[in-house]
C-alpha cells in the first residue's frame, strides 16, 4: 500500500502566533513533502527478455520455471513449461537447446544445464501430473466457453502431436492419422532409443490418449483419406506429415544391394526389426541422421566409418552429438566425396568409389563448398552404404489444392495455408528442422484456430551480460549429469544422458542468473534510500509520490528487471489518453 | 501464493522506522543509513542528532521524518547529550531504551571529538554512530578531517587538493578500549544491521563508523552510491571490521583479490584531476593499512 492511502497528513494549522509550541517540536511527518516532484527519471518494473528463452524456438520461460523449481514449488515450474511446450521430457532429451548457445552465464563462468533442468521438471511432471490437472489448468487460463471444434490431423509426429495435445485440453475433438503402425512420427522412427527411450515417448502418447485424442494408425494421406474428405467431416484440417523421403546419393550405383536410406534404416532399427549390414558399413553425410545411424550401427555391433564431404566447421550435426559420436569410437572422414558405387556381379555393394576433397568459396549456405581434387580418386571395401545426405518433403502427396513451395507446403507464420480452414505444420512446411521448431509450430497452429493468442517473449529487450550487476553472483561451475560408462554403451539401446536427481536439478536451477527477470531478490527494496520501494505481499510497487528518481535500485538490480525512463515522456504520454 | 524467500539476497527486518518525504539529495548514502539502522534497533530509541546533514534531512519544522524521538542538539555535543539522555532515563528507570547518537564526520572527527571521547572514557551507555560522507556536505561541501588525502572539496580546490590523510576515527576510539567499536556501509546491510544489533546487547560506549556515500558532494552519479560502498570494501580502502575491549580485531570481508584503487577513484569527479602517480601512492598507502590490520587481526590477545 502507498504511503499517503497508509497514512492521512495534514498541515499543523499555525496561523497565530499562539499556535505555535513553546519550542521547536515537530508536529507532523515528512509525509507533507512530495519528494517525488523532484524526479527526472523515473524507475519501472519492467522484465526483458532473457537471450536464452529468445533464441528457443518455443520461447519457453527458462528463468520463471528455474526461479519455481528451486523454491520447490516443481508442479508450477512444470505447468510454466507446458504452456509453452506440452513435452518437456521429450525436448529436455532430444532438442539440440540452442538455449544453451545464449545463455549470458557462459561468458561468466558455464552455461546453465538447461535441458537436463527441463527434463527433469518434465519426467516429474509425466509421472506426477493428472489429465485431470491438465485440463483445469487450462480451464483456468481460457476464460469463457468456446464453441467445440472437430479437427484432424494428418501425422502423429512432434508438430501434430503437440497441436493435439492444445487442442484437446481445451475440449475440442481431436482425431490424429498415422500412416505407420505406432505413434510419435519422427520420435519414434527417427530418434533412436539410447537419446529417447520408448518408455517416455509411449508415455506422452499415452496421456494425449487419456486426454480424449482419438488416434488411427495405418492411414496414409491420398490412399485411405483425401484432404476433401476430411474438410467435409471436421472444422479444421491440420497437415503434419513430416518431411522423410530420403535424398538419393545421385552417382552411378546407388541403387545397388546394399545401399539404404538413413531413415529408412534408423526406422526399421526403431521398429524392431533388423536390417541387413554387412560387416564394413559406410555412412555418407554429415547432419544429425548420419550421427544416428552410424552410432545405431555401431550398436548393432559393426564398425562404421561416416564420410563428410566438407570438415568439421561445416557439420550440420550437433557438435555434443559429433563429439558423443566420435568418444564412442566412431571414425569420421572429412573431405571425401562419393563417386560411384562398386558392385559385384550380382549387383551387390562391394565398395565405394570417392574422390578428396578441398574447400573453396562459401556457397548459398554461407559454408565453403567442396572441391574435387582431381585424380584424387580411391576405392573403399565396404558391404553396406547407408545414405544421409538430407530429407525432402515427399512433395507427391501434397493434395493438387494446396499451395506448395519448391520444398513443401506453402503456409503462413501461424500455419494457415491457401485452404480456409486448411492448416501445415512441421517439417513438412519448412523441411527438415528440428523437434522443437516442429513444436512451436504445432502450438502457433492450435492457438490460432482456438483464436487465442500465442506465447509472446517478455519485451522486445534482450538482455546482455553488460546489462547485468554481477557483483550478486558468485562462480559455481555447471552440475554434470552422469552418463552411460562407453563399455555399457556397446551393442545396448539403453538411453546414454541420465539426467539429474531432484538436488541436482535445485543447484543447477540456482545458478541461472534469471536475466531480465524479476526473481524478488529485494535488492531494490533494501537500498532504497527513499522508501519508495513498497514491498507488499512479495509484490513490489514504487511510489511516486516520494521517489526522487536517484536510480539505486535500477543500478543494483542483478538482472536489468528495472528501467529508468524520463519522467516528462510519461507526463506526456498521460495527457495523450 | 505461498512463496519461500530464498531468492533474496538480505535478511534486513520487514518494518519500517522511517517515513519518505525527507529532504536528503537523491541516492543519500546517510538517509539509507538511517533507514538501516533504525531497522536493527526498532522502536524503542532515542536518536541524539547534533548540526549535521541530518538535522537538514529530518525536515524542517514542523516536519519530522523518524518514528522515534529525535534530540537536535549544537554540534559539538552529540555524545553528552546522549549520555545525559541515557543517565536521565536511568534514574527514571526505562533500562530498555537505546539511546543512539547519530553524527556526520565533521561533527565527530573535528568538532564533536572532545566530548566523544570524554563519554568514551567515562564509558557511558550509548551507541555512537558517524555516517561518514567525508566532507561538511550541507553546507556546502567544505573539507573535514574525514576528507580522504587528494580529494577536491570547495576548500580544497583542483589546483590545491587536499594534502592531508583521513583521520582514522575507528583507531582513535578503540585506543579509548571501549567496548564495541566496527565499520559498516550500505552495500552489506546484513553486516550492519547485525552490528548494530550487537552493540544494542552491549553495555558501555559503541562506536559504530559508517561509510555513507554522498554522490552530491563526491560529484558521481546517484545510483552509484551502493556500487562505491561496495568498491571501498573491495579495494580496502574502507574495511570492514569489529574489535572489542580495543584489543581484539576481526575482519568481516577480506577480498581474496582485492580491486586496484582506481576502479574505486575515477567513478568520483572529486578524484578527476588525480595523476597516475596520485594514484599508485594512494594504492600503496590503502595496502600498507589494510596489512596493517590483518597483522592486527592476527594479535592473540
Amino acid at each position: 500500500m502507498k504511503w499517503l492511502e497508509k497514512y492521512k497528513v495534514d498541515l499543523p494549522n499555525l496561523n497565530k502566533e499562539s499556535d505555535y509550541p513553546e519550542w521547536a517540536i515537530s508536529m507532523t511527518s515528512t509525509l507533507l513533502n512530495r519528494t517525488g516532484s523532484w524526479r527526472t527519471f523515473r524507475p519501472v518494473y519492467e522484465n526483458k527478455t532473457p537471450p536464452c528463452s529468445y533464441r528457443c524456438p518455443v520461447h519457453e520461460k527458462i528463468p520463471i520455471y528455474c526461479d519455481y523449481l528451486k523454491r520447490g514449488m516443481i508442479k508450477e515450474a512444470y505447468f510454466t513449461i507446458i504452456e509453452n511446450n506440452p513435452f518437456p521430457a521429450i525436448t529436455g532429451r532430444v532438442c539440440y537447446h540452442p538455449c544453451e548457445l545464449e545463455c549470458n552465464r557462459k561468458d561468466y563462468d558455464e552455461t546453465l544445464s538447461i535441458h537436463n533442468i527441463e527434463r527433469y521438471i518434465g519426467d516429474w511432471g509425466l509421472k506426477q501430473v493428472s489429465v485431470k490437472e491438465l485440463r483445469k489448468q487450462s480451464a483456468e487460463k481460457s476464460k469463457g466457453s468456446q464453441q467445440k471444434l472437430k479437427i484432424a490431423i494428418i501425422g502423429s509426429g512432434p508438430a501434430g502431436m503437440t497441436a493435439a495435445f492444445y487442442l484437446a485440453c481445451e475440449g475440442h475433438t481431436v482425431t490424429v492419422y498415422e500412416r505407420q503402425a505406432k505413434l510419435g512420427g519422427l520420435l519414434r522412427y527417427g530418434i533412436p532409443a539410447y537419446r529417447l527411450p520408448k518408455k517416455i515417448l509411449d508415455n506422452e502418447i499415452n496421456r494425449l490418449k487419456l486426454l480424449g485424442v482419438n488416434f488411427q494408425t495405418g492411414v496414409s494421406l491420398g490412399k485411405d483419406i483425401t484432404l476433401s474428405m476430411l474438410k467435409e467431416k471436421f472444422d479444421y484440417v491440420i497437415i503434419a506429415y513430416g518431411a522423410h523421403k530420403n535424398r538419393a546419393l545421385g552417382v552411378p550405383g546407388d541403387d545397388a544391394i546394399g545401399v539404404l536410406s538413413g531413415l529408412e534404416f534408423l526406422a526399421q532399427v526403431n521398429s524392431g526389426r533388423k536390417p541387413k549390414l554387412g560387416k564394413r558399413v559406410l555412412i555418407i553425410g554429415g547432419g544429425n541422421t548420419a550421427i544416428d545411424a552410424a552410432r545405431v550401427a555401431l550398436r548393432l555391433k559393426r564398425k562404421p566409418v561416416i564420410l563428410y564431404r566438407r570438415s568439421r566447421n561445416e557439420m550440420p550435426a550437433n557438435p555434443q552429438e559429433v563429439s558423443d559420436c566420435e568418444k564412442e569410437g566412431i571414425k569420421i572422414e572429412f573431405l571425401v566425396a562419393p563417386v560411384k558405387v562398386v558392385t559385384n556381379k550380382k549387383g551387390k555393394v562391394v565398395g565405394l568409389e570417392v574422390v578428396k576433397m578441398k574447400l573453396g568459396k562459401p556457397d548459398a549456405s554461407g559454408r565453403r563448398a567442396p572441391v574435387p581434387i582431381p585424380n584424387s580418386n580411391y576405392i573403399i571395401n565396404c558391404d553396406t552404404i547407408i545414405t544421409a545426405i538430407g530429407e525432402q518433403v515427399d512433395l507427391s502427396i501434397i493434395p493438387d489444392e494446396l499451395e506448395k513451395t519448391s520444398w513443401g507446403i506453402a503456409a503462413g507464420e501461424d500455419g494457415q495455408t491457401n485452404l480456409d480452414r486448411v492448416y501445415a505444420i512441421g517439417d513438412c512446411v519448412s523441411g527438415p528442422k528440428t523437434v522443437t521448431e516442429a513444436i512451436a509450430m504445432g502450438r502457433k497452429a492450435a492457438m490460432n484456430i482456438m483464436n487465442k493468442n500465442d506465447v509472446q517473449v517478455f519485451s522486445p529487450y534482450i538482455v546482455k551480460i553488460s546489462d547485468l550487476n554481477l557483483s550478486y553472483f558468485s562462480h559455481q561451475p555447471q552440475t554434470k549429469a552422469k552418463e552411460l560408462s562407453l563399455s555399457a554403451r556397446k551393442g545396448s539401446f539403453k538411453e546414454i544422458h541420465l539426467g539429474f536427481s531432484e538436488n541436482e536439478s535445485i543447484k543447477e536451477a540456482e545458478r541461472c542468473f534469471s536475466c531480465g527477470v524479476c526473481n524478488k531478490c529485494d535488492n531494490c527494496y533494501v537500498f532504497c534510500p527513499d522508501l519508495a520501494v513498497i514491498r507488499d505481499n512479495y509484490e513490489y510497487e514504487i511510489d511516486y509520490d516520494f521517489c526522487k528518481g536517484c536510480g539505486v535500485c535500477a543500478y543494483e538490480c542483478p538482472r536489468k528487471a528495472i528501467t529508468m525512463i524520463e519522467d516528462s515522456q510519461i507526463i506526456e504520454d498521460n495527457s495523450k489518453e | 501464493m505461498n512463496i519461500k524467500m530464498e531468492s533474496r539476497n538480505f535478511t534486513i527486518p520487514e518494518k519500517e522506522y522511517m517515513f519518505p518525504g525527507h529532504v536528503a539529495c537523491p541516492g543519500c548514502g546517510g538517509a539509507l543509513a538511517m533507514r538501516l539502522v533504525l531497522k536493527a534497533l526498532g522502536e524503542k530509541t532515542i536518536v541524539v542528532i547534533p548540526a549535521c546533514c541530518w538535522t537538514i534531512i529530518d525536515g524542517p519544522f514542523p516536519m519530522h521524518s523518524l518514528h522515534v524521538p529525535v534530540y537536535h542538539t549544537a554540534f559539538e555535543t552529540a555524545a553528552v547529550a546522549a549520555s545525559g539522555i541515557k543517565a536521565a532515563l536511568e534514574i527514571q528507570g526505562k533500562k530498555d531504551i537505546t539511546v543512539l547518537a547519530w553524527a556526520g564526520d565533521g561533527g565527530t572527527l573535528d568538532i564533536g571529538i572532545q566530548s566523544l571521547s570524554g563519554v568514551a572514557e567515562r564509558n557511558d551507555d550509548i551507541i555512537y554512530a558517524c555516517y561518514d560522507n567525508e566532507a561538511y556536505m550541507n553546507t556546502g561541501i567544505q573539507r573535514s578531517s574525514a576528507t580522504p588525502k587528494g580529494a577536491w572539496t570547495t576548500t580544497t580546490p583542483v589546483g590545491n587538493p587536499k594534502g592531508e590523510p583521513k583521520k582514522n576515527i575507528s583507531e582513535i576510539m578503540i585506543s579509548h578500549r571501549i567496548p564495541y567499536v566496527a565499520t559498516a556501509t550500505l552495500a552489506y546491510p546484513d553486516d550492519l544491521i547485525n552490528k548494530f544489533r550487537k552493540a544494542q546487547q552491549i553495555k558501555g560506549t559503541k562506536f559504530i563508523h559508517i561509510f555513507a556515500p554522498c554522490p552530491t558532494g563526491w560529484k558521481m552519479a546517484p545510483e552509484l552510491m551502493i556500487t562505491i560502498c561496495r568498491l571501498a570494501v573491495l579495494t580496502n580502502i574502507f574495511p570492514l571490521y569489529e574489535c572489542e575491549n580495543g584489543v581484539k580485531y576481526t575482519i568481516n570481508i577480506v577480498p581474496e583479490k582485492p580491486i586496484p584503487v582506481r576502479e574505486y577513484l575515477k567513478l568520483q569527479g572529486r578524484f578527476s584531476h588525480l595523476q597516475e602517480k596520485d594514484i599508485e601512492q594512494i594504492q600503496k598507502t590503502v595496502d600498507f593499512e589494510f596489512n596493517l590490520l590483518l597483522k592486527k587481526a592476527q594479535l592473540i590477545v
